[in-house]
């Protein structure tokens, strides 16, 4: 219990019978807990789902805040709940905001479906539990791992305020590179009579430039992309502006310690202390066999395992974290997109800075994966090369979305897209502007919630402007799905002033959204 | 009144003429012209009696509470043979509990009110009250502290004395006319009330409780829907509850639905509250869609609420603050003692007619801006008025009051302390919801024990309680229990004064002309510059620089201006200004009270980065502006399309314009809550 933090996955539908409790619970953290505890957590939380069913049908328990814990409740699929479990600590610099701790476990759940589907359906398909169970086991100690710095968790706090999960960090370059990228996506979807490629999403450095996937499929690809693939191919990312990997404080040795390393292919002494400090003796290894209910072996993929990506000498991404079959096959790594029953697998292409992650269907084979890199190597490399040297170009630097006298975050809810002052910009706020900010995002979450929950179809518009304690300005826009807040330190300004560089800011690089004419 | 149910119940009889007993008092009750008479009857011959303390007699009760009580009683006593009777029969409270007269019975039944209770059927007993039966009555309701002892004692099942108890009187020994009667029914002044209050009032003097009622929408008093359970999907919509409950999970009060079929949802109430303090937490708050539900550990009782309003925790948890509040202003905190020598000790009986005061503390939350800003209002008056009044209650409290309070609704006229002590701004919220929800206090005067739970929450006083007339209500607080008469003679000498000076006359007028009214804000059509010109006026340290007000036609003040409230720092009063248009609608008017306590919640957040000085809130309702300094708070609500230099003007013009005020508006020279 001296752990801060404690996540659980369990089903409420599974073990009904008194003393078959524990067949409820599908994942827990940490796994050395004692049983007795881990079985407490999960009688409050069902019983907190009960109790406030009886007022709240359809939004059951999300909130439990005592005097010493925080937990946060996440439906993630009917029954099946992920519950949080947070110590509170007196330091304010650890204040969290409920909804940036649910966004990591909804992030969670997102990855998790992409990879292995819905947990109903692997509960489904073997209704043991214990496929369902190595996979949770194989994936949330890798996911968790990254919010580990050494042995102590590091939750999103107040440092975070100015950022948003789950959404994606856009590099939008010129418009004659743009339409160059995206006549370059509909060629490569084109190939092979068309319909082969599903999917192309392209990346420079860890931002999105563009892609053909629907915003939330898009989403999960990124944060996979910008939390496992890239960071152990790209030999020197750029100075971080919009890493994602903001869990890890900067200067953190595991942000860097094996960029750029290759990997030897079937080594598998690649684990990183951190995920091994984590896993728990159950957890598979990247290559642990299971036995299924049918008595059959499978592998359970690790797609989270740390830096086991690499960067083949031909330029195409390749990992081992889905095991491999017999010698030399490589298994291809395999992702399900929402509403789709379709088996998916990945191949990504790198060229520098510029990275292609193309989906194509699983049933193609691996033949169809090796034709296409074939034929892109031949018809498209050069062309990415060209593309890539223009992005290069156009870039203009890390500090891009710094605006002077602002630190700001812009989130487009709809598209799930967002962009903030650079972090070592938001570093120089005070703490208690940041603390200030906090508190007033976990306000308008709650707002946002409750208009969300209404069946009023106009999207909620709200400003809000707060003269902080230390007289900093913090200033939030909602309107039509777009959001905008902004941190000002200058003691000197007024209401007015202050609203006044706002709406400068919304006109010059926001289009005006949140400018009232 | 007695439901037909509840007599099958009862094995020795003498209950259904209890029920009647109860029912004829509340006939004299509500007859002012008997009470007076009674009145004059028992003090024209008794002078010399003691009719609120006797040390004497409370020595002897507490030796023995049982022998003595049927003893003191003789051959009339009823109800101690009833406490005899085992639990068996407590059980049965049958659903008359908006019966307060069969309530009443039934509690006689279980034994646990035998004393108030052999107090109230003696008097009833008789409709000519004999000289004996008002001795005996008056020893019993004042002799209050015995008597609640008793009644602790007899509800443990243990009739030994329990002198640890003995500070704790009865919680409303009444004085008066039918001082026999009240000092039983006054034990929980609010039996009388919630007997008017859920029979429609058809029976009380209706005026009593008009102006109020009126100025509410008309709330009936008192419990609605007790009909329901938990199990009713109506009792499952509203929003919002309120329960309290013993940490053994015994359900004490519920705004909605029966407590006694709440019993199970009580218990899981309990359960879940406890299996968190097992695990050595406590938990504030857990929150569902819309819903949440904030629990409060108040040693022994449990508190929550579970609303789907859209009010901040901590706004519902400061309500739950006030509900402990106003238990304790009745009961004082010896009442956990009864928890801690039997965690099964059942405390509805001693709360018997206090739902109307819950309810109307509860129905305060969404109308009463002093629930949340943590001040009280007081009505506009002239200086020179307001001085005099001051100047009346000063003298008296000279002479032993410790505060004395004049007060029309729930507005103060004057509040004088003794000793520079003040009266904590909630302290006086409770006590002025708990007068003005109880009919009793508006038909006689009243010296009742009551307990201010900021002030010392662990001793009762007494409040002396007199209507001047039909709103202005005079409360004098003293730590004597013996000083009913020298207040009674206080109350008559500063009735005279107020009456000379005509203060009743100006409070009259001033309820007549009623509060501030936006559009009656000077100089709303000068306006210095145009708008655009402060955009280089940074000179304001708080930034709410001046700027052009544009005169809006149509609804409102200046600039879209609809409404405000300035709160004092100083002072710890506030001044609202009245609803004009557009806030016609109840519903409207909640929908501002609302906005306001949220505002005012998110300026005080304690968490991270401190309280804010300013906060300009736009949405489809409202434009919000707050502004907080060392010396006020301003909260002011303005048309959605009001422009913000205008709006900022404005309310640098309505803060010019309630210090303009100031001696009218606000109680100066008031010590300021400083403990």
């Amino acid at each position: 219990m001296e752990e801060r933090v404690q996540v659980c996955l369990f089903d409420m539908s599974r073990g009904q019978v008194e003393g078959q409790e524990l067949d409820k619970i599908l994942f827990f953290f940490p796994s050395n807990c004692p049983i007795p505890s881990q079985l407490s957590v999960v009688g409050l939380s069902e019983g907190l789902i009960t109790f406030t069913r009886i007022f709240s049908p359809l939004t059951p328990c999300e909130l439990m805040e005592a005097e010493r814990h925080t937990h946060i409740f996440y439906q993630c699929e009917p029954d099946l709940w992920i519950v949080m479990v947070v110590e509170k600590v007196k330091d304010a610099e650890e204040t969290i905001r409920e909804g940036a701790l649910r966004t990591v476990l909804k992030d969670a759940h997102n990855l998790f479906t992409f990879f292995y589907g819905s947990i109903r359906a692997l509960l489904e398909s073997h209704p043991r539990g214990d496929v369902a169970r190595s996979c949770l086991h194989a994936f949330f100690p890798d996911y968790l791992s990254d919010f580990l710095t050494g042995k102590k968790f590091r939750i999103p706090t107040i440092s975070e305020s100015l950022t948003n999960r789950g959404t994606v960090q856009l590099f939008i370059p010129q418009r004659e590179t743009l339409l160059e990228i995206q006549s370059l996506q509909e060629h490569l979807k084109s190939w092979f009579g068309g319909g082969k490629v599903r999917h192309v999403m392209t990346l420079f450095y860890n931002m999105l430039i563009s892609t053909t996937l629907s915003p939330a499929d898009a989403s999960v690809l990124f944060l996979y992309a910008t939390v496992r693939m890239l960071p152990s191919t790209h030999s020197r990312a750029p100075r971080s502006r919009s890493s994602s990997r903001r869990e890890n404080p900067p200067g953190d040795p595991s942000n860097t310690l094996g960029f750029g390393k290759l990997r030897n292919l079937f080594t598998n002494l690649t684990t990183s202390q951190t995920a091994e400090s984590m896993a728990s003796p159950q957890t598979p290894r990247a290559y642990d066999l299971s036995v299924d209910d049918q008595g059959s072996k499978s592998s359970v993929p690790r797609p989270l395992q740390p830096e086991a990506w690499w960067k083949d000498a031909d330029g195409f991404l390749c990992t081992y974290a889905w095991g491999s079959e017999t010698g030399r096959v490589k298994v291809l790594p395999n992702v399900r997109l929402q509403g789709s029953e379709e088996t998916l697998n990945l191949c990504v292409y790198q060229c520098k800075s510029v990275t292609l992650v193309m989906l194509v269907p699983k049933s193609g084979g691996s033949e169809l994966i090796s034709n296409l890199q074939q034929q892109l190597l031949e018809k498209a490399a050069l062309r990415i090369q060209k593309i890539e040297e223009k992005l290069v170009k156009e870039w203009p630097g890390s500090n891009a979305y710094h605006v002077a006298g602002y630190r700001y975050l812009y989130s487009d809810l709809n598209n799930k897209v967002s962009k903030f002052s650079p972090a070592n910009k938001v570093a120089t706020l005070s703490m208690d502007s940041l603390a200030a900010l906090n508190r007033i995002r976990a306000e308008i979450d709650l707002e946002m919630g409750r208009s969300e929950r209404s069946s009023s179809l106009q999207d909620k518009e709200l400003e809000l402007c707060v003269r902080t304690k230390q007289n900093a300005w913090v200033i939030v826009t909602t309107r039509g799905g777009h959001e905008l807040y902004t941190v000002q330190e200058k003691a000197s300004n007024t209401l007015m002033y202050a609203c006044d560089a706002v709406d400068k800011l919304s006109r010059r690089y926001f289009n005006g959204i949140f400018s009232s004419d | 009144m007695a439901s037909p149910g509840d007599e099958g119940s009862r094995p020795n009889g003498p209950n259904g003429s209890l029920g009647s007993f109860s029912e004829r008092n509340k006939r004299e009750h509500s007859n002012p012209e008997i009470i007076s008479a009674l009145y004059e009857e028992l003090f024209g011959e008794e002078d010399c009696e003691r009719p609120c303390y006797l040390p004497d007699h409370r020595e002897e009760d507490s030796r023995d509470a049982e022998q003595d009580g049927t003893v003191a009683r003789e051959d009339k006593e009823k109800g101690g043979g009833d406490g005899e009777v085992e639990g068996e029969s407590k059980k049965v409270k049958g659903t008359s509990a908006e019966l307060a007269g069969s309530q009443m019975s039934n509690e006689l039944d279980a034994g646990d009110f035998q004393e108030d209770l052999g107090a109230r059927s003696e008097t009833g007993h008789d409709d000519g009250i004999q000289d004996r039966d008002q001795e005996i009555s008056l020893r019993n309701g004042a002799s209050a502290e015995a008597s609640f002892t008793e009644r602790s004692v007899a509800v443990d099942g243990e009739f030994s004395s329990d002198r640890g108890l003995d500070a704790l009187p009865s919680p409303t020994s009444s004085q008066g006319g039918t001082s026999g009667y009240m000092a039983g029914s006054g034990s929980s002044s609010a039996s009388t009330s919630s007997i008017s209050g859920i029979e429609a009032a058809n029976e009380q003097d209706t005026e009593g409780t008009g102006s109020r009622k009126e100025e509410r929408g008309a709330r009936v008093p008192g419990k609605r829907h007790t009909e329901e359970d938990d199990s009713h999907p109506s009792w499952r919509r509203h929003k919002k509850h309120f329960f309290i409950l013993s940490n053994a999970g015994k359900p004490i009060y519920s705004r909605y639905g029966d407590e006694h079929k709440l019993a199970g949802f009580s218990a899981t109430l309990q359960a879940i509250m406890s299996f968190v303090e097992n695990s050595g937490d406590t938990v504030h708050l857990v929150r569902a869609g819309d819903h949440q539900i904030v629990f409060l550990v108040r040693g022994p009782l449990y508190l929550v609420c579970i609303s789907s309003t859209d009010e901040p925790s901590e706004v519902l948890r400061g309500q739950l603050e006030l509900l402990h509040g106003q238990l304790i202003l009745i009961l004082t905190k010896a009442v956990e003692k009864c928890f801690l020598k039997n965690s099964k000790f059942d405390m509805r009986p001693l709360l018997g007619g206090m739902d109307v005061v819950l309810s109307s503390l509860i129905h305060a939350f969404s109308w009463e801006p002093a629930t949340f800003l943590k001040a009280y209002t007081c009505l506009p008056l002239p200086y020179g008025a307001r001085q005099a009044a001051c100047g009346a209650l000063q003298d008296m409290t000279d002479s032993g009051a410790l505060f004395s309070v004049l007060m029309c609704g729930n507005k103060v006229i004057s509040l004088v302390g003794s000793r520079k002590t003040s009266l904590h701004p909630h302290d006086l919220l409770l006590l002025s919801n708990f007068i003005s929800s109880s009919d009793s206090f508006r038909t006689s005067e009243s010296f009742s024990p009551v307990c201010l739970p900021r002030y010392n929450s662990a001793a009762f006083m007494y409040a002396y309680v007199q209507y001047l007339n039909k709103d202005t209500c005079l409360i004098l607080l003293t730590a004597d229990p013996n000083d009913f008469f020298h207040l009674k003679e206080c109350r008559a000498q500063i009735e005279i004064v107020l009456r000379e000076s005509n203060v009743l006359r100006e409070v009259n007028n001033s309820i007549e002309r009623g509060g501030l009214r936006i559009e009656d804000m000077p100089g709303s059509e000068v306006g210095p510059s145009e708008s655009g010109s402060t955009r280089g006026d940074r000179a304001s340290d708080d930034g709410a620089s001046t700027s052009a007000p544009e005169a809006v036609p149509g609804a409102g003040g200046p600039a879209g201006l609809w409404h405000f409230i300035y709160r004092s720092t100083y002072l710890d009063q506030f001044i609202a200004s009245e609803f004009s248009p557009p806030f016609t609608t109840r519903s409207a008017q909640k929908r501002l009270y609302r906005a306001y306590q949220k505002l005012h919640a998110s300026m005080h957040n304690a968490g991270g980065g401190g309280p804010h000085k300013m906060q300009y809130r736009r949405d489809e309702d409202h434009v919000l502006l707050s502004w907080r300094t060392s010396d006020f708070e301003l909260y002011a609500a303005f048309d959605p399309l009001a422009e913000k230099n205008s709006a900022i003007f404005v309310c640098n013009r309505i803060c010019q314009w309630i210090r303009d005020m100031e001696a009218e508006v606000f109680l100066l020279g008031a010590t300021p809550f400083n403990w």
